[in-house]
């Protein structure tokens, strides 16, 4: 593993990015740079392209156009490199139904290359308060069960940049603690966290800045201003082009 | 643009008179196989088409491997063109194998390995043309689809072995028959222009499809 | 190799799945014993017939059972949010396709210890004596099969009409799989010359090799987005 960092370098850093599905361009020339460690809120309306642009750091979707690198690596060359250290956090979660929330945890583990005894294990799931349904299938679970289940598979892999889609949603207040617990926790450890919310609110809180993402184009807004209100271009001060 | 559309021009032109030429000789000069008589004579037509049938695929073939290498989507234009042409020249082959077949065995249809491969190629071919239909993203479909040409392309082998020795095990092999100069000359011939009736379908073809891809890419932009 | 280690967690919870709802093998199991019994009601009581075209027979109900087993391979993934969650791993993306691949080798094998005893009782067929000849082809074939039908399938799964595409790309693609195996089966179980199985038994194998090759290789291009 080369070692691609210097101390404060940027964890994100995309120049020109664009992603287009057929002829409909969703993100048109993103320029972004995140530092290791800070925690970026990454509002706009639904459809804006939030998901796409998390989707593209975590090179579930290859750039039609333009730069980025992450965590220190090529998006276009080392993509390989970004997954081990890029964690993604989706609405839904990737965990099968069938399975019990150990055996989803195992294989996530299995198929991060990790070799995790199930001691460790039982302690992840114990951290999420899975302890005792760790022997339950997941069919069973409740939306906030399923999202500690998610969080434990984001805990147990040791990555460098969280990226959490709409993290909040579908929550009732015990499981957005849960969720605000580990960005506080990632914080702590010097994770880089990008938390895309719809509700700008929401993420602007828990966040250091804050950026807009409209008609494909991203821009950087007055953060404590975005944190007192909710979600409107000109209230933020971003003119339309 | 002008030199482009002379140079087509002068191919068609070329393309049209070997293949009156060809047609010529091949219905009327040649004299008829002894043995077959004047059905023999589409055999002038079914040759240079099943020529065209393979030949056009391995142009998907090589169009799809360069598309994958390089996603440059003239490739894939060309792939798609040569798909076009070559769909037509296998069911041409299939048509004629099976007009040549009912005089001469009394069948429609034999398991000859080369029609059967034929008949295959078809159905690959219609893969191809079919899975580009569900991809409205350029770059998407350039991808499916080179990738089922290339696949169904190192099939195409596979196929004719496996049906070559299907047939031999029961069946005993035809005996080779001599062909003599002449019926070698005019086949010659047809093989010619049917290659240059291909080369100016592949002309127009791109170029149209040039077009069609700067039309979708306009529209997609207003829209 | 870390791919294969990747690849066998994947066929580890596929199978853990598949042994839980259990659903599908039963109905793959009976759907193919259906089939082989259908083709003998069509042919009639001709024994002599039923157990020359037995070979044929068999690998058809084989292919239609396949076909089924191959629309599921990715469908556990859908409920689970789509094939992005095993993309989203580290490491090599054709770890995914060994995982799939295997997996559906190993339910159309556990299907086929259902269908040659069915296929034996049904044609009247002496497989027995020819056990280990007949578990030679049924694996090589069925790793055939399995190869371009885990590969096509992960290329038609987003595709609207994918129960008809899949088919469409997959038979053409298989002619060598079905010659190789039908022929190599009829030559054992109607008693040819054992030269009929070496030819057959040869092309299967290199069938197998070139598309595994093919396959590995051009998966990740498959997968993109």
């Amino acid at each position: 593993m080369t070692a691609s960092v210097e101390a404060g370098s940027l964890a994100v850093e995309l120049a020109g990015l664009s992603k287009r599905f057929g002829w409909n361009r969703v993100l048109r020339g993103i320029d972004l740079r995140v530092e290791r460690g800070t925690t970026l809120a990454l509002v706009g309306p639904n459809g804006a392209g939030k998901t796409t642009l998390l989707k593209c750091l975590a090179t579930l979707l290859r750039p039609s156009g333009g730069e980025g690198t992450v965590c220190g690596f090529s998006l276009r060359s080392h993509p390989d490199e970004i997954r081990e250290r890029t964690g993604l956090l989706t609405v839904r979660g990737y965990v099968y139904d069938e399975l019990t929330a150990e055996e989803n945890l195992r294989f996530t583990a299995r198929m991060s290359g990790l070799r995790v005894p199930g001691a460790t294990l039982e302690s992840e799931l114990e951290r999420v308060g899975l302890a005792r349904a760790a022997g339950q299938r997941v069919r069973t679970f409740s939306t906030g069960m399923r999202k500690r289940l998610v969080l434990a598979q984001l805990r147990i892999r040791r990555i460098e940049l969280a990226l959490l889609d709409e993290p909040y949603a579908g929550l009732d207040t015990e499981g957005m603690a849960l969720v605000d617990a580990y960005v506080r926790e990632c914080r702590d450890e010097g994770i880089t966290v990008l938390l895309a919310s719809h509700q700008a609110g929401e993420a602007t809180r828990r966040a250091e800045q804050t950026a807009l993402l409209r008609d494909g184009r991203l821009h950087f807004v007055d953060h404590d201003a975005a944190a007192a209100t909710h979600l409107s271009a000109r209230d933020l001060g971003v003119e339309r082009p | 643009m002008p030199e482009k559309s002379n140079l087509s021009r002068l191919v068609g032109l070329a393309a049209l008179v070997t293949f009156v030429a060809g047609s010529w000789v091949g219905l009327f000069v040649v004299p008829a196989d002894a043995a077959q008589g004047d059905v023999q004579r589409l055999m002038y037509v079914h040759v240079p088409a099943a020529w065209l049938a393979f030949l056009a695929f391995f142009v998907v073939f090589l169009m799809s491997v360069l598309y994958l290498i390089q996603r440059d989507l003239r490739w894939d234009r060309v792939a798609a063109s040569s798909a076009e042409i070559g769909v037509v020249f296998t069911a041409l082959t299939l048509a004629l194998g099976s007009m040549w077949g009912k005089p001469t065995w009394g069948v429609w249809w034999t398991w000859d390995p080369r029609l059967t491969t034929t008949a295959i190629l078809l159905a690959i071919y219609v893969g191809y043309m079919a899975i580009r239909s569900f991809a409205d993203d350029p770059e998407k479909r350039g991808r499916w689809a080179a990738i089922v040409g290339i696949i169904g392309f190192t099939n195409v082998p596979i196929v004719y072995l496996s049906v070559i020795w299907w047939r031999t095990l029961h069946q005993p092999p035809s005996s080779p028959r001599s062909v003599s100069p002449e019926i070698l000359w005019t086949l010659m011939l047809n093989l010619a222009a049917f290659t240059l009736i291909y080369v100016y379908l592949m002309m127009r073809r791109v170029r149209l499809a040039e077009v069609e891809g700067k039309l979708e890419e306009r529209m997609a932009y207003h829209g | 190799m870390d791919v294969l280690r990747r690849g066998w967690a994947i066929v580890w919870k596929d199978l853990l799945i598949e042994a839980r709802t259990k659903q599908s093998f039963n109905a793959m199991a009976f759907f193919a014993a259906l089939v082989l019994f259908i083709f003998s009601f069509a042919l009639g009581p001709d024994t002599v017939l039923l157990q020359r075209v037995s070979g044929g027979l068999l690998w058809v109900g084989i292919a239609f059972t396949g076909i089924l087993s191959l629309s599921r391979t990715y469908q556990s993934e859908e409920t689970s949010g789509g094939i992005e969650g095993l993309r989203m791993y580290p490491g090599d993306p054709r770890a995914i396709f060994l995982g799939k691949f295997i997996g559906n080798l190993v339910v159309l094998l556990a299907v086929e210890l259902v269908l040659f005893p069915a296929a034996a009782i049904l044609f009247q067929i002496e497989m027995w004596p020819h056990a280990l000849e007949l578990a030679g082809i049924a694996l090589l074939g069925t790793i055939g099969f399995s190869i371009v039908g885990t590969f096509y399938a992960a290329l038609t799964v987003n595709l609207r009409a994918r129960e008809v595409m899949l088919p469409l790309l997959l038979f053409p693609a298989l002619v060598p799989v079905l010659l190789g195996a039908v022929n190599a089966t009829t030559a054992v179980v109607v008693g040819d010359a054992m030269q009929g199985t070496g030819i057959w038994l040869r092309l299967l194998a290199a069938f197998d090799v070139i598309f595994f090759v093919i396959c590995v290789w051009v998966f990740p291009i498959a997968l993109e987005e």
